[in-house]
């Protein structure tokens, strides 16, 4: 499966022409079909291209609305880590 | 617009934008689901269908009432409607409640009903989680709202087998939470 990193996805923002793909828990899901993220924003808050573990926490829906969308790929948090506080 | 009433918001942590974007986007989920239920309120007919009718019925109101309850709010916090009806359609919080392919198909009919409640519930719980403590007038409004699209969700759900909804119908006039909102 194909592997992404933040920066790979980000191309993916549904803007374009692109496809809209989010990561969520590691997994990528193609939601460009979805009528909810149309131009590859979703009800205001949330842009594709990105991803939205820590945002689903806090939406109004559970990851099983996710099952609904194709996965296309797995995430790889480019993310350098962050270095510990002093 | 009423300037003090969206500085107040403002002030107190809301992105008013944000916000207004979002009562545009589900004033057009309420407008064009009311258009959506006359066609499906329409199509529930038979033994099956014609029982389910009067609830459709009452959500249909309902909802309308709902996009009449949200637009002052829209205006006074400095928004504004789509002059294009058909952008405005587009860009609804909830997908079309389009009659399924076999319009006979009554349980077919009532998953569009409750999914398009169930969006309407989860619409109307981000917009009282964003005003919550904040914005008070909007948070009212979105929680009358909430109230009535629950009941919506938990009657046609009620039709699907899921459980019992645990209230009656509507007796005599529609909006019980939303009608103080209606001028």
């Amino acid at each position: 499966m194909r592997q992404f990193t933040s920066e790979d996805l980000a191309r993916y923002n549904g803007r374009d022409g692109m496809p809209a793909y989010v990561a969520y828990k590691g997994r990528v899901y193609d939601v460009s079909d979805s009528f909810l993220w149309q131009g590859g924003r979703h009800q205001v808050l949330h842009d594709a291209g990105a991803d939205l573990t820590a945002a689903l926490e806090q939406a109004p829906h559970g990851e099983d609305l996710l099952d609904r969308f194709p996965v296309v790929g797995v995430f790889i948090d480019s993310t350098p880590p962050r270095s510990p506080g002093r | 617009m009423a300037k003090v009433t969206r500085e107040v918001v403002e002030r107190a942590g809301v992105d008013v934008d944000q916000l207004l974007e979002l009562l545009v986007k589900n004033a057009a989920a309420e407008l064009t689901t009311y258009y959506y239920y006359t066609i499906l309120r329409v199509n529930l007919i038979g033994l099956e269908g014609e029982g389910i009718k009067e609830i459709a019925e009452a959500a249909r109101i309902e909802d309308r009432n709902h996009f009449e309850a949200l637009v002052p709010r829209i205006y006074e916090l400095g928004g504004s409607l789509p002059g294009d009806m058909k952008a405005f359609h587009d860009m609804s919080a909830c997908p079309p409640a389009s009659l399924p392919e076999d319009p006979t198909d009554v349980k077919a009919l009532l998953k569009v009903l409750v999914e398009a409640e169930r969006c309407a519930v989860r619409g109307y719980t981000q917009i009282c989680n964003m005003t919550f403590g904040k914005d008070h007038r909007t948070y009212d409004l979105a929680l009358a709202i909430l109230h009535e699209e629950i009941q919506h969700e938990s009657w046609f759900s009620e039709f699907l087998g899921e459980g019992p909804s645990g209230h009656f119908l509507r007796r005599g006039e529609t909006s019980p939470f939303v009608r103080k909102f209606l001028e």
